[in-house]
């Protein structure tokens, strides 16, 4: 398209694409000198624990975004499948039906078919009144926790039995931390989807530009209802691993978690508009949230200055995508 | 009495010259229409007037006072005011509200809401309208949108009013009451420039026609003794219409029938069929039905009743989903807010009506995707460097290839084309119209609608007339002249 920008200097262009990938080293090489302990093999693991819970889901989340909708509730929604794996599970085997070993297996299901219909529930409103998901889910965000907060009675539930605990805070091989494997495994099955099939494809066009999506023939409604779902799914994966971490489930857990996770995804260059974004991005921006937390706890630097800096963080990275994202209307405007 | 006179006014566009040496005059106390074809220049001239656009030569005057302006701000304090088609309201005010926008009458840092509602009242008082000030505009129609603009452009006293359009997107009762207001506004010192595409209106409205025809005025007619005739000759001149290639057949198998078809109000005991590699065109002037009725048909709207039997099959559950797998294609009027996704590629966008095909058992094959792609490149010439490029690289007669491309890769029985040669140029639409010939060599059928009459009379097998939501005849391209098809349209005898 254009002899201008099409053949300038390479590494320009290059930068300009692998901009948050360039920064993101950067970072990890400041660190590497300047940290004691950063370049260590647990503390780099431990990174990869600490995000877990939040990258689970941000994966869904990049889905979602992608597709025009949002989910704010997903915080709530890991409260409740924290509470509802924990409860049930003390329920059934108190009541004798079955030991806590694999009664426990019988609490996931239902915690992940809850998360299930909360997204169903969710995009049935979206698609059927075209109310915008930003406030459904703003108001389910609400709904779920209290129902978190009633059915443990606002305390924490802790009717475990001991091997669920490996779930969330077990080691592969002595040394792999087993959320990780989650973090991994969601990803890759994210990213299989997105890129290479046809629901993938429908995702990014119904982001773009819904009319024109459903006037190729795509089915509209479908694609909403399921990435909300998707993003459900995964927040009640989350509330079972965290559950699993500290052996417990309370409707305090996952407070503020949809922060992280959309900040991952907007850092990781997934434009809000719908239709633009990446699932190797959110891995990146996953990955960059982890790097910093870590980096400024091994700096000692305080909690407080730490949202500070997270916060910046977010601002800097919507900047950049924006500049990119105009230079790049503008040459392909220029061009015409 | 004034009058506004534009002298030897000259713009030059790379590639074009959108007006050559124009000299107009329009005067006060009269509705002055101005018409053109789409490219006569006429959008540009009206650019001149209100300040968009600068002339590269010529001038402007009113009573030989010079205007001269830098940009639109410019024009409108010397007494420019438009009235565009497109809403410039803020839905979430009040009628007094946007009226007076950016006037208020103010007390200090507070806007004094009583006086600005009388003030307001006695602006709509003075032109004879009644309109509940305090309503919210989100919540008027369009035509009390309209009557707001030109109130609204109205209260800075200006010398001249250009209204763009005001009746295009307008039914016939709301039409009326919109004239009743120009009529009034003929009463004040201002010069009133009417543009519109809707011919039949200027019996009914104007007082005087000025046609531009290729960026050159052809002529100003008093409309008190003129002739459709008269008007269509000064807009087309002697149009040389192009025969479609003769070796182009129809079959004798019918392959899309609709019949009984109705939504009221846009169209009405709509029934025809159409045989395999036909091309049916079906004309008629903006607001006669014909783009609601290709939605209907592709199942992009709902119909109250009527049914559409593709191949020979009714089909009851018409969902654009439905009707592509049944073999049918649409490309709308709007390519960029509804034929495509701008921000993804060629390449995406040339799939995403064969995303089926492209995905056997749901997983893309990658290979399968490029060539889909590659294969529309190729045979309809899209001018790229790379289908990974998005589409807002493209120029607008590619960009319409990418729409055709898409459904082609598709596989339809019937493509349906809205408006195909809209905001392209010549040379694209005659690329247009070669890749609808070769379907119809290939067998598959198309109904096309377009504005400009001589492309039907040169692309189509036979041409359908519609008229406020009916159709009143039929014709064959060469059986009538461009000028007896207007004349047809719009509502006149061959």
């Amino acid at each position: 398209m254009k002899p201008a920008a099409g053949k300038t200097f390479n590494l320009s262009r290059f930068s300009k694409k692998y901009m948050l990938e360039l920064i993101l080293s950067f970072i990890v090489i400041v660190l590497v000198v300047t940290a004691p302990g950063f370049f260590t093999l647990p503390n780099i693991l431990n990174i990869f624990r600490n995000v877990a819970l939040a990258g689970v889901i941000s994966f869904g989340m990049t889905m979602t975004i992608i597709g025009g909708e949002i989910d704010l509730s997903v915080g709530s929604s890991i409260a409740l499948s924290a509470v509802l794996t924990a409860t049930i599970t003390g329920a059934l085997s108190k009541a004798g039906i079955m030991p806590m070993e694999s009664a426990v297996f019988v609490a996931m299901a239902c915690a992940l078919v809850v998360g299930f219909l909360i997204g169903l529930f969710n995009g049935f409103i979206r698609t059927k009144f075209n109310i915008p998901s930003f406030i459904i889910t703003l108001a389910m965000l609400n709904v779920v926790y209290g129902s978190a907060a009633l059915i443990s009675k606002g305390f924490p539930v802790t009717t475990l039995p001991d091997w669920y605990n490996w779930i969330g805070a077990g080691q592969l091989f002595g040394i792999f931390p087993v959320p990780a494997i989650w973090l991994l495994m969601s990803f890759a099955i994210v990213f299989v989807i997105m890129n290479l099939t046809k629901f993938g494809r429908e995702v990014y066009a119904v982001g773009g530009n819904p009319e024109s999506a459903r006037l190729s023939g795509i089915n509209v409604t479908f694609v909403k209802i399921t990435i909300l779902v998707a993003v459900q799914v995964l927040a009640a994966i989350s509330g079972i691993i965290l559950s699993a971490q500290v052996m417990s489930g309370s409707s305090t857990f996952g407070r503020g978690y949809e922060m992280d996770v959309i900040s991952a995804v907007i850092i990781g260059g997934t434009s809000f508009n719908g239709g633009i974004g990446k699932v190797w991005g959110t891995m990146i921006g996953i990955v960059f949230l982890g790097v910093i937390n870590n980096g400024m706890t091994l700096f000692g630097v305080g909690d407080f200055e730490k949202y500070i800096v997270r916060g910046l963080l977010i601002l800097f990275a919507v900047l950049l995508n924006t500049i990119q994202l105009q230079s790049l209307q503008k040459a392909a405007k220029k061009d015409r | 009495m004034s009058i506004l006179n534009v002298r030897n006014i000259t713009k030059v566009f790379p590639g074009t010259k959108a007006l050559d040496k124009v000299t107009l005059s329009f005067e006060s106390g009269k509705v002055n229409a101005l018409i053109g074809k789409n490219g006569s220049g006429k959008s540009t001239l009206v650019k001149i007037i209100n300040g968009a656009y600068l002339p590269d030569e010529g001038t402007l005057d009113i009573d030989g006072t010079p205007l001269k302006f830098e940009n639109p701000s410019d024009a409108f304090d010397q007494g420019m005011a438009t009235v565009y088609q497109e809403m410039s309201l803020i839905p979430g005010l009040s009628v007094a509200e946007n009226i007076l926008i950016g006037r208020y009458v103010t007390n200090g840092a507070f806007v004094d809401w009583k006086k600005t509602y009388a003030k307001a009242q006695a602006l709509l008082d003075e032109m004879g309208i009644d309109l509940p000030l305090r309503e919210l505009v989100v919540n008027l129609s369009v035509w009390q949108c309209q009557v707001v603009e030109i109130v609204k452009a109205m209260s800075c006293r200006p010398k001249v009013i250009l209204l763009d359009e005001p009746t295009s997107a307008l039914a016939q009762h709301e039409t009326q009451i919109l004239f009743k207001l120009i009529r009034e506004l003929k009463k004040k010192d201002v010069i009133i420039i009417y543009i519109t595409h809707r011919l039949q209106e200027l019996w009914e409205i104007a007082d005087t026609s000025t046609v531009l025809r290729d960026g050159v005025s052809t002529g100003k007619l008093e409309m008190a003794g003129a002739q459709p005739r008269d008007i269509l000759k000064l807009m087309f001149g002697d149009v040389e219409v192009r025969n479609r290639p003769d070796d182009l057949k129809i079959s004798d198998e019918t392959v899309l029938e609709v019949k009984d078809f109705q939504r009221v109000p846009w169209f009405q005991d709509i029934s025809f069929s159409l045989k395999k590699g036909e091309i049916l065109g079906i004309a008629g002037m903006l607001g006669s039905g014909r783009t609601e009725l290709l939605r209907a048909i592709f199942g992009a709207d709902k119909a109250d009743s009527g049914t559409v039997v593709l191949d020979g099959e009714t089909i009851g559950n018409r969902s654009p989903r439905n009707m592509r797998r049944r073999g049918l294609a649409f490309t709308p009027e709007d390519r960029k807010s509804q034929g495509l996704v701008q921000i993804l590629s060629i390449k995406d966008n040339l799939c995403h009506a064969s995303l089926d095909q492209v995905s056997p058992g749901g997983f893309v094959d990658i290979k399968m995707e490029k060539n889909f792609a590659d294969r529309q490149v190729a045979s309809l010439q899209i001018k790229t460097t790379s289908i990974d490029l998005p589409m807002t690289s493209l120029s607008g007669g590619n960009q319409q290839k990418v729409v055709v491309g898409k459904w082609l890769n598709a596989e339809p029985k019937v493509i349906i084309l809205d408006e195909p040669s809209r905001g392209i140029d010549v040379n694209a639409k005659q690329q247009i119209f070669q890749i609808i010939w070769d379907q119809s060599r290939r067998g598959i059928s198309s109904v096309v609608v377009s504005s400009e009459l001589e492309e039907l009379l040169e692309v189509c097998h036979r041409i359908i007339i519609m008229r406020l939501g009916r159709f009143v005849g039929e014709v064959r391209p060469e059986d009538v002249t461009i000028e007896q098809l207007y004349s047809l349209c719009m509502g006149g005898e061959i």
